[in-house]
């Protein structure tokens, strides 16, 4: 028997290996170049690359779930705090640029004036400089995931707990933030953006260029995870999903693992808000309902959890589905198709729509294998 | 060498919720002995190992590693990586993983988080792994996942990580349960050939494979929670408080 | 001559006007006679002896008289009619005109029809000044004789504020007829807040002394500027006195606060109870995530909303756009108000045939898989909410609470709603009802040996499939009741279950899974810190954040909630 290349990849995946390659070069290409370009010749429509900028950050977002999820067997319903965080932090920098081209005119914004204020609060100075939200993106959600993480992880509560807890926090937080004196907007939140690094949001060619670093992030969050995955810290993340006590009594500290996980899974939904919010053109504490949460859930779910491409498609599929129902006269049975939806995936199809082939296939074999009896069923190959 | 203790338990009670699991047990494992645990059901057999490996914490008493490494204040991993590994009763391995990998995670090495992202196998490593794989027979399944194995099979692929760990402690629930005879002679045989070189503590109800492991060494019998006495297999056997426990049960083994 | 005739003549006319007055006791009258009284002290005195009476026609006639809206009209020489003038001028200026003494119509003597009367042409009726004092006082009194009581206890509290030295004698008058112990303690207050604008020291003492006496929360402001004004004044006794009393309010202050804290958080904690018992039994039991127990709670809600309206008027409801049209009984009094007897047991019915349901289609496939069960189940929360919205429609509905939930009960200025009264009844006898099922019936006995080993309970003979399905309607069933009191405390809408599902869950997971009894604990202990930081914080925002956080930080010291259930397996 050959020596295996690396420690998880038997033989024969090879092959996959090279498609998946392929498939993915070929993704990255279109998204990256193709679509851009055929933005700016006109050929897409500034609505569409918008929308898809949109569905791209849910992506993001449902990766970040499935990476606590369908990896680690976390299923983390704080994933839209982190996410509305990111776009809040993001917000906060986009409000500093609007300047005094507000409705009031003055040089803070619109919100503050209208609640009394005259002078910028304290902590809203440094967000007029792009570097210091840019950190506050990833430093905010990324400490706070880290206290959460280790308080939750150190009491060792899982499974259902974690989730409530999550929910909780998440629910704690939208409190806060549809509060006034918050000062971070209320219930209407941040909109009425107008530049970024000195780019007018409102031209294409920045809602391209937005465009272009989503789908470059996208692409670098998906190979990083993929790399991640074939490691030995890719086996142990699994490991705890299964049989979270055994791998405790091998030696490892799980507790460390799934913190790091979990604070990795924040920061990519917090860079996912970042980039949502100017492309959407609005950040509000409705961001932060639970329900978000769960429905990036349901991306998973649909796309296929324990996968990475899974979500990937699950988040487009269903936000297009979405774009598409919520129009005319279907919308109000919007939340019964996404019901539904959620209903026949949990219950009939575990394995969500990247299961599908594997499932065809299985059925296939067991169709063909009734023909030759003495056909002995070779054991599934792990992937 | 011969009387340094590789494991000292001194006193020790646990109780849960009323119910007294371990009474003022006291219990001393010699460096490279094979010492066979034996006991009716709920004298405390599995809360022992429990107590050593960090999963339960004793009310009271002393539990050492070696010369004075306090194991009741560490936790489960800590313990695993000072070097006592454990096979539990019922085999838990990682059925999503195959085989291979889940000797990977077993095997000796930095723990880490991020000395596991960076990891990589060295070919000693993966030889290492190879001899293991042959020794509990599985070489040919290396990428069966592990949940298809045969109950038999999944209790040598969980003595194989436990191996694979290299610890200085084994302590073995149960192995043989779910065995052919053949495999637990073979088991008994590798246990054997271990000893020496590992310390092992064997809980077991197969009085025939305590026969064949417990050789020359210690019996220890536990009976609600505490030591009704210690000894060679026929001291023990003849020993009438021992054959009254079992006896009394309306039971007697082979 | 004519005048001494004129004068025998009225008071005869007066001597009548009084007999009559007499003999029907109609405040009209009096005051129809009081305007043809002379001299003017007889009018005075006939003015004065409305003081206590309460009849609506008082104020309306005496602030006409002084509006000089009264006239005396000539039906026949001699023979003054008073009348009011009311109504809009007509293009020849005329006006309706009443008759004083009864308040009917004045008709023509000759066609019998109303007649329509010029204010121009009329003799207004005269008042003098000592006459309107008269009036005044009369008007005064009869906002303290009203005969709605908390209408009276805002007259006299009203008059209290004025601090109006001129009206003790009238204040002390009310306290010699007051019967009622709660408006006799509000004119107590009233006279001696008002009595601190005495010049007189003693006097002021006194009323200190009283004030103290009854604990006074609504004169501490009086108090407090008496105690400013003496200290100016140069009059440290009273200032002293003052202090005191302030003082003593305080801590009579803190005793009432404490107490209602207490009570709030009791009853607070009766309705985390009652909203989550059924996810105690559910969740905690059955180890089942149903995230749609909101919307049983919604769906117990809106049952008694539809019964309430079938013993109402009836209700259209949209139903999918069908606008289905269900008929009322059109009950009244009592019978209308017992509708929420018949709603409980429909509440506890609609949600437990919802939850069976639920359990037979979705969650029966999942009870080994708890994060499953999560997801589908708030699938399943989605598709309900819709449904209600499509059903009800999306605005919120009230229901109106029976008038047995309205109003209080006030103990040493501590007011114990009945509302709150009845919810702590209410989770009292929901607990004692879900214990009675659990330890004494046969399906009780059931639940708990599936709960504890469902394999084991299978192979004695029990049918587990049936078990779960029963103890899954409970849940449901018993959250169906904590709509239908929901349903008393607040509006009901499609998203009602959203507000409350985070709370169960917390309540339930600080209890401890499995254990009923924690669930209890946790809902007070949860529902009095909460209502205590409210207290302190004065946000309740921020103090429900607290609670949050110290939630997350209580289960870092017990991770498994107050009481604990242990296992020994590997993997739980």
């Amino acid at each position: 028997m050959t020596k295996p290349p690396s420690l998880s990849a038997p033989t024969g995946l090879s092959v996959r290996h090279r498609w998946e390659i392929g498939v993915g070069v070929a993704a990255a290409l279109f998204f990256l170049v193709v679509f851009p370009l055929l933005n700016a010749h006109g050929m897409v429509s500034n609505f569409t690359i918008n929308l898809w900028g949109k569905y791209l950050c849910y992506a993001l977002l449902a990766i970040s779930v499935d990476l606590l999820w369908g990896y680690t067997g976390l299923l983390s319903l704080g994933q839209a705090l982190f996410f509305s965080l990111g776009g809040y932090m993001g917000g906060m920098y986009l409000m500093r640029m609007i300047g005094e081209l507000g409705q009031y005119h003055k040089p803070i914004p619109d919100f503050l004036v209208f609640l009394g204020w005259t002078e910028l609060p304290r902590f809203w100075e440094p967000f007029t400089s792009f570097p210091f939200a840019l950190t506050m993106v990833f430093l905010l959600p990324g400490v706070l995931a880290l206290v959460f993480g280790f308080l939750a992880f150190r009491s060792r509560i899982k499974g259902v707990y974690f989730s409530i807890l999550t929910q909780a926090l998440t629910y704690g937080a939208s409190l806060m933030f549809f509060r006034n004196d918050m000062l971070m907007g209320g219930n209407n939140g941040f909109t009425d953006f107008k530049f970024v690094v000195g780019y007018d949001l409102r031209q294409a060619s920045t809602q391209r260029g937005l465009f272009i670093i989503t789908s470059a992030v996208l692409l670098l969050v998906y190979t990083s995870l993929r790399l991640l995955s074939h490691t030995k810290f890719g086996l142990v993340q699994r490991a705890i999903r299964d049989g979270e006590n055994r791998v405790l009594f091998s030696g490892y500290a799980t507790a460390h693992f799934k913190l790091f996980i979990f604070v990795v899974a924040a920061l990519i939904a917090s860079v996912a808000g970042a980039l949502y919010v100017p492309q959407v053109g609005i950040i509000n504490p409705s961001e932060m309902d639970p329900r978000k949460s769960l429905e990036a859930v349901v991306w998973c779910a649909v796309g296929g959890r324990g996968t990475l491409i899974g979500p990937i498609l699950g988040a487009i599929g269903v936000n297009a589905l979405q774009s598409w129902a919520t129009v005319g006269k279907t919308a109000e049975y919007w939340l019964v198709i996404l019901g539904s939806l959620f209903v026949f995936f949990v219950l009939c199809l575990p394995g969500g729509i990247v299961s599908l082939p594997a499932q065809i296939a299985g059925l296939w074999r067991k169709l063909t294998a009734k023909s030759e009896p003495s056909a002995s069923e070779p054991p599934a190959k792990s992937s | 060498m011969d009387n340094k203790y590789m494991l000292t338990v001194e006193d020790v009670s646990k109780t849960y919720d009323g119910f007294k699991a371990i009474t003022n047990l006291t219990f001393y494992l010699f460096e490279g002995e094979l010492r066979t645990v034996i006991g009716p059901n709920g004298a405390g057999k599995s809360t022992f190992f429990d107590l050593i490996t960090g999963r339960a914490k004793p009310d009271k008493g002393k539990i050492e590693f070696g010369f004075n490494t306090d194991l009741t204040q560490l936790n489960e991993y800590e313990i695993n990586r000072l070097g006592i590994g454990r096979k539990f009763q019922t085999p838990s391995v990682f059925t999503e993983h195959t085989v291979w990998n889940n000797l990977v995670l077993s095997l000796r090495g930095k723990r880490g988080v991020f000395a596991s992202i960076f990891h990589r196998l060295n070919s000693t490593e993966r030889d290492q792994l190879d001899d293991l794989l042959k020794l509990v027979r599985l070489d040919g399944k290396r990428d069966w996942k592990a949940g298809q194995l045969a109950h038999g099979e999944k209790q040598w692929l969980e003595i194989g990580m436990l191996l694979a760990q290299d610890p200085k402690v084994l302590l073995v629930d149960e192995p043989a349960a779910g065995m052919t005879d053949e495999e637990t002679h073979r088991t008994g045989e590798l246990l054997l050939s271990l000893a020496g070189k590992h310390s092992i503590v064997v809980v077991e109800h197969d009085m025939t494979f305590v026969k064949q492991i417990s050789n020359n060494g210690q019996v220890t019998v536990l009976h609600q929670g505490s030591v009704l006495c210690e000894g060679k297999f026929d001291d023990v056997q003849s020993n009438p408080k021992v054959r009254e426990v079992y006896l009394g049960r309306g039971k007697t083994h082979k | 001559m004519l005048s001494s005739i004129r004068s025998i003549l009225s008071f005869f006319v007066g001597l009548a006007a009084v007999t009559i007055a007499a003999a029907t006791e109609s405040p009209r009258g009096i005051i129809s006679s009081a305007i043809l009284a002379e001299p003017e002290a007889r009018k005075i005195e006939l003015i004065t002896s409305l003081a206590g009476e309460s009849d609506a026609s008082i104020p309306v006639l005496l602030n006409a008289w002084k509006a000089d809206e009264l006239f005396l009209y000539e039906a026949a020489p001699g023979n003054p009619v008073p009348v009011q003038l009311i109504g809009d001028k007509d293009a020849t200026d005329t006006q309706a005109a009443l008759r004083v003494a009864n308040g009917l119509p004045l008709t023509s003597v000759a066609t019998g029809l109303p007649l329509r009367l010029i204010a121009a042409d009329l003799t207004a009726v005269e008042h003098t000044s000592a006459l309107r004092r008269a009036m005044k006082a009369v008007l005064d009194l009869l906002d303290l004789a009203a005969p709605d009581l908390t209408k009276r206890l805002q007259a006299i509290q009203t008059i209290g504020f004025a601090q109006d030295v001129e009206k003790i004698p009238a204040l002390e008058k009310r306290l010699g007829l007051e019967t009622d112990p709660k408006a006799r303690r509000a004119l107590q207050e009233a006279l001696a807040v008002t009595r601190l604008k005495a010049a007189d020291p003693a006097t002021q003492l006194r009323a200190l002394a009283e004030l103290k006496e009854l604990h006074s929360l609504s004169s501490y402001d009086l108090i407090r500027a008496t105690m400013r004004d003496a200290a100016k004044a140069g009059q440290p006794a009273v200032a002293e006195a003052a202090r005191v009393v302030l003082k003593t309010i305080d801590d009579h202050k803190g005793t009432i606060n404490f107490f209602g804290t207490i009570f709030r958080g009791i009853s607070l904690g009766s309705i985390l109870l009652i909203v989550a018992i059924g996810l105690a039994i559910t969740f905690g039991l059955m180890g089942v995530i149903n995230m749609a127990h909101g919307e049983m709670i919604a769906i117990g809600a809106y049952t008694t909303y539809l019964v309430e309206n079938i013993f109402g008027t009836g209700i259209t409801i949209p139903c999918f756009g069908f606008s289905l049209a269900i008929p009322g009984i059109h009950a009244t009094g009592w019978f209308y108000q017992s509708y929420f007897l018949f709603a409980l047991p429909l509440s506890f019915l609609a949600a437990a045939l919802v939850g069976v349901g639920l359990e037979r289609s979705v969650i029966r496939f999942l009870y080994r898989r708890p994060l499953e069960s999560l997801l589908a189940t708030w699938g399943v929360s989605l598709l309900l909410q819709q449904f209600l919205k499509l059903m009800f429609g999306s605005n919120n509905v009230q229901v109106s609470s029976p008038v047995y939930l309205s109003g209080n009960w006030t103990v040493n200025d501590i007011i114990f709603g009945w509302n709150r009264v009845f919810v702590i009844g209410f989770a009292g006898l929901i607990v004692l009802g879900v214990w009675l099922v659990l330890t004494k019936t046969s399906l009780g006995l059931l639940i708990r040996a599936v709960m504890q080993n469902r394999n084991m309970a299978s192979c004695m003979g029990v049918r587990t499939e049936r078990v779960n399905m029963l103890t899954f309607g409970l849940g449901s069933g018993l959250a169906g009741l904590a709509g239908a009191f929901i349903s008393q405390i607040g509006n009901v809408g499609p998203s009602l279950g959203q507000n409350y599902i985070v709370d169960c869950f917390m309540t339930v997971v600080v209890g401890g899974v499995g254990n009923l009894f924690g669930t209890v604990i946790s809902a007070f202990g949860i529902g009095l810190v909460d209502q205590s930081l409210q207290q302190i914080l004065l946000n309740p925002v921020v103090g429900k954040i607290v609670v949050l956080v110290g939630i997350i930080l209580f289960l870092q010291w017990r991770p498994a909630g107050i009481f604990v259930t242990r296992s020994r397996n590997l993997d739980d």
